[in-house]
């Protein structure tokens, strides 16, 4: 049962590819036409959507070195799953590429004009500057493409060739990797979200962009394994056991995400000194406070109530419902955490959905057929062989 | 098709098993009930109660004399009015942590390792709860007055204040006490029924008898028995993150620099597992020895458990980093002083000690060679302790004793009677152990008959 | 059926999947006021004697539920109506700050309920039951698997029963004194 298993041409995900495909393209076209009617909005519906989109394949960058440590079958069932969508991080990197164009639009530390009025920019200079601030975003890359080409090259070769080594040596890189992802992810989450409000800070701001980049992972998994299920022979590994690990992972990481949510609002409420607080001032009204409510619900209490229940997370269809309605919460709560820097209503442009919308197209693509590259199952995972 | 066998886990081709090969349900019973049915204890152990008692011996002198004199003793004053009796009560808190962390999440995650340290671990929990729970009693000044903080309806027409994160911590921690002791003695119920039927001695079986409460493994009781453990467990998870959270909480929501961090409650939370590790392996390491339990307390547990110490290690480093980085990037003056403060203020000592201890030290522990050498992890695990009592007692002295008013600037150092608790409550935790391991089994029976091979049920060949 | 005076019939097996079999076996004959000791859980045990009670969980998810509605209830209560008072200028209802003993409560009247729920379900503490007559009996706390049919059991008969226990080749059989 170690044969290669290749996603089926004519299986709905394969089938998925090239619609994805034709949106992502009238999604850029629509981008194009936005940025030309309004620069300033292309730019922030530009960023929310493309770190939702990084978020889920970094997430799955995390996942993946997570069961690479810790082993179990979860993990080795959906390791190609994670595996291609580390390997969209390349196109996501050229994706970055439009953001270097708007930082003068986006960050307020970026316009000389700005900073030349405000001595708490000009001491942050040191850090918030247009060159440091890129050759960082280079390294960030730069680690997490070594990372995700290494472990995906070593599951290649592991594909033909059982020697033991090679999971070991995956789950050595694993170790070290988890640790450069928490460091680059922090500063990428200082750098790209928390410097939109250059004058605010909050040191569990990465530790809440982690959480939830794993969480989307997690979510984005489940509904694609949800996918998967009928494709022979992958129904007898995607079993409600699988599903049943998954989602309490899934449950475990809404409940993370509460908790990071409510550690930061309730000690910087508590506090109330006027550096932070006007952060949430400005997400509690003019909107933003429904949108929050809205995040409330559907990004914890709805998928936590109903997680509860053992058979939700048995079930590929049901746990798949959950995990989508996550996923468009994953979507929100990015939205309501870096819209408001520039929006003072709730207000959604229709670049915003444009972005979210072509910027996935495009990745769903490349996703799909990173997909079908290789076996939908690892050949030689130590959790596979003993399964069998 | 490969060999089955040629990998053995996904760790690796070399893992030591949870329990040594060779044993039966008796053999598990005997071995692990033989260490309270015996007439004799080890001299280790008579030496460990001896020297515990001396201390609790130490400790009664020293409440006695504060409740004769009053906080005054201790070297708390303006500024800095939280003095040993946080540090130590954040400590041992967080100490309790690792054993509700292995006997409940470890559970959830279906890691079959945990079973032959969880009873030991829920203990330490329990006993470092106590002492916990004495330090805010004491330090109220008016202990005798503790009920106060509970909200009961009084003559003085007055409710406890619940805008105060010192009122959460009541309520924490009392919970934390409740439901780890429930968890510890439903735990306990199965292998006290073992004593029962085991006990030589008619005392032994009257007192096991009324506390197993007439269990006999009924196959109806073991299906509810399960299910309310498990949701036990499911309790006690987030519960264990509340209360460390909780702890923090107390720091974090004022706005004194070096407390109001939004990184504390996972920080802390992470901490706590880290010290309640080191002190598991502290333990654990002499006591496998002294009770010649190597058989169910393997090179597999030590080597996990060094594991986990890493891995919460170095999310204590992410947050003394991030707290570092944002106290620059703040842009605020007292921020950034503190920090300052810590490198190279009075106290800098006891920083860079507490980096040595917890952050440089346990990088050790990513090679398997320290891993696999035991008197290296006992004392890795022992300067994590320092390590993280000192973490603590950075945070509370520094961040007070230089806050925002160089006018009310000033120093602190513990008294003889600070340290004279501090080595009491130690006193009082290792009394209480030793005692624990005398009377109960700090092993579970009945979860370590589920590790031998037989204990599984074959497939019928028809 | 001619002497009342039996709880039941008791056989003792030394493995779980001869203790599994002989449930089954007994299932199939008929007999339903039976029930399994083991030393340590043993889920097919379970299953064959079809044993699931599904009450707990919603035991406790009602104690959950009771306790943070409490909890809040208490803080609002207390901070709002019966004693108001105005600290740092924080609002009377400070929703946020209640979190935590709300967190608190729930997650202690679950866990009261658990236990108790268990204990009351399992009709624990029992002081005293006639199995502790069988001398064997003390055995299921260690390496021992029982079954025992009892004498309430419709289809019960001292001599059939007995020999029907014989021939599931139990180590031993003894009459269980009420």
């Amino acid at each position: 049962m170690t044969e290669s298993v290749r996603l089926a041409p004519d299986h709905r995900l394969s089938r998925l590819r090239r619609p994805a495909l034709v949106v992502g393209v009238v999604g850029a076209a629509a981008l194009l036409l936005g940025f030309a009617v309004s620069r300033e909005h292309f730019f922030q519906a530009y960023l929310v959507a493309y770190l939702f989109w990084l978020g889920i394949a970094l997430g799955c960058l995390a996942v993946l070195m997570i069961q690479h440590i810790t082993g179990g079958m979860w993990g080795a069932a959906v390791r190609r799953l994670l595996e291609s969508a580390t390997r969209t991080l390349p196109l996501l990197a050229l994706l970055f590429l439009p953001l270097t164009f708007g930082l003068g639009d986006l960050y307020e530390w970026a316009r000389p004009e700005a900073v030349a009025h405000d001595p708490i920019l000009q001491y942050k200079q040191l850090y918030l500057n247009v060159p440091f601030f890129l050759a960082r975003a280079v390294f960030y890359f730069a680690v997490w493409l070594v990372v995700a080409r290494l472990l995906n090259r070593w599951s290649l070769a592991q594909d033909a060739d059982d020697d033991p080594a090679i999971a070991i040596r995956m789950e050595n890189l694993s170790r070290g990797g988890l640790v450069l992802y928490g460091l680059t992810m922090t500063f990428a989450a200082v750098d790209w979200g928390m410097s939109l409000d250059p004058h605010w800070f909050s040191t569990i701001y990465g530790v809440i962009f982690m959480g939830g980049q794993v969480l989307s992972a997690f979510v984005f998994v489940i509904v694609v394994a949800a996918l998967l299920v009928d494709h022979p022979p992958l129904d007898g590994v995607f079993t409600a056991d699988r599903f049943h690990d998954l989602g309490k992972f899934m449950l475990g990481f809404v409940m993370l995400w509460a908790y990071f949510a409510l550690s930061q609002f309730l000690i910087i409420w508590a506090a109330n000194s006027p550096e932070e607080i006007p952060w949430y001032l400005r997400r509690m009204q003019g909107g933003w406070q429904y949108l929050g409510g809205a995040l409330l619900i559907l990004h914890f209490v709805l998928p936590f109530i109903v997680l509860l229940s053992r058979d939700v997370k048995r079930r590929a269809d049901t746990i798949a419902a959950v995990a989508s309605v996550v996923i468009v919460a994953r979507f929100l709560d990015l939205f309501w955490m870096l819209r408001p820097a520039s929006a003072v209503y709730l207000s959604m442009h229709w670049l915003d959905v444009a972005a979210v919308i072509g910027i996935g197209g495009i990745w769903m693509w490349a996703f799909v057929g990173q997909l079908a590259e290789r076996s939908l199952l690892p050949l030689h995972d130590p959790a596979l062989v003993i399964e069998r | 098709m490969s060999e089955p066998g040629k990998h053995t886990g996904p760790a690796g081709p070399t893992r030591a098993p949870v329990i040594q090969p060779g044993h039966t349900f008796g053999s598990v019973t005997d071995r692990i009930s033989s260490v309270v049915l015996s007439e004799r204890m080890p001299r280790l152990w008579w030496l460990g109660l001896g020297v515990g008692f001396l201390l609790v011996t130490v400790l009664l002198v020293a409440v006695t004399h504060l409740f004769m004199k009053g906080t005054g003793i201790w070297g708390v004053n303006v500024p800095v009015g939280w003095g040993f009796a946080i540090i130590c009560f954040v400590w041992w808190v967080g100490i309790g942590h690792a054993g509700t962390l292995i006997s409940a999440i470890l559970l959830l995650l279906n890691q079959d390792w945990r079973t032959s340290i969880n009873r030991f671990a829920e203990a330490m929990t329990l006993f470092a709860v106590a002492c916990a729970g004495l330090y805010p009693i004491l330090h109220l000044g008016r202990p005798w007055l503790a009920y106060w903080l509970f909200p009961y309806p009084n003559t003085m027409g007055m409710w406890p204040q619940f805008r105060s994160p010192l009122i959460w911590d009541v309520f924490a921690v009392s919970t934390y006490a409740s439901v780890s002791a429930m968890f510890w003695y439903v735990g306990l119920i199965p292998d006290l029924a073992t004593l029962r039927d085991r006990s030589p001695s008619r005392a032994g079986r009257v007192i096991y008898g009324m506390l197993a409460m007439g269990w006999r493994g009924s196959a109806r009781h073991w299906h509810r028995y399960e299910t309310a453990y498990l949701l036990l467990a499911a309790l006690a998870a987030p519960l264990v993150v509340s209360v460390h959270t909780v702890v923090s909480f107390d720091f974090a929501v004022s706005v004194v620099p070096g407390w109001h961090a939004t990184i504390f409650p996972p920080y802390f939370v992470a901490g706590a597992i880290f010290s309640g590790f080191a002190m598991v392996l502290t333990l654990a390491i002499p006591l496998r020895v002294m009770f010649g339990l190597e058989d169910f307390v393997t090179m597999r547990h030590l080597d996990n458990m060094a594991r986990v110490m890493l891995a919460t290690g170095l999310v204590v480093a992410y947050g003394y980093m991030t707290e570092t980085f944002m106290a620059w990037y703040s842009a605020n003056p007292f921020e950034t002083y503190m920090i300052m403060n810590r490198f190279g203020g009075p106290y800098s000592v006891a920083y860079w000690s507490l980096i040595f201890c917890n952050v440089l030290m346990p990088q050790l522990l990513w090679f398997r060679r320290v891993r696999a050498n035991v008197p290296l992890l006992f004392v890795i695990s022992i300067v994590v302790n320092i390590g993280m009592w000192l973490e603590r007692y950075v945070i509370v002295v520094t961040s007070l004793h230089r806050d925002f008013l160089p006018s009310s600037w000033g120093m602190y150092s513990g008294t003889i009677w600070d340290w004279a608790t501090f080595a009491g409550t130690i006193g009082l935790f290792l009394s209480l152990l030793f005692l624990f391991i005398r009377f109960l089994p700090m092993i579970s029976i009945f979860e370590m008959r589920t590790l031998v091979p037989e204990a599984e049920v074959r497939e019928e060949s028809p | 059926m001619s002497r009342p005076a039996l709880y039941g019939l008791l056989a003792e097996f030394t493995n779980p999947t001869d203790l599994v079999a002989a449930v089954h076996k007994a299932r199939e004959a008929g007999y339903r006021a039976m029930d399994a000791y083991t030393p340590y859980p043993v889920e097919e045990v379970a299953e064959a004697l079809h044993v699931h009670d599904r009450r707990l969980p919603l035991i406790v998810l009602i104690g959950g539920i009771v306790g943070g509605c409490a909890g809040y209830a208490l803080q609002f209560w207390t901070s709002t109506i019966d004693y108001p008072i105005n600290i740092g200028g924080r609002p009377l209802h400070s929703w946020p700050a209640f979190i935590p003993i709300t967190f608190e409560t729930t997650i202690l009247v679950a866990a009261i309920s658990a236990v108790l729920g268990m204990l009351a379900l399992n009709g624990l503490p029992t002081p005293y039951h006639p199995l502790f007559n069988a001398p064997r009996f003390a055995l299921a706390t260690d390496d021992r698997f029982f079954l025992c049919i009892e004498a309430t059991d419709a289809l019960f008969d001292e001599q059939e029963t007995l020999r029907f226990l014989q021939r599931l080749e139990p180590r031993s059989v003894s009459e269980v004194e009420p």
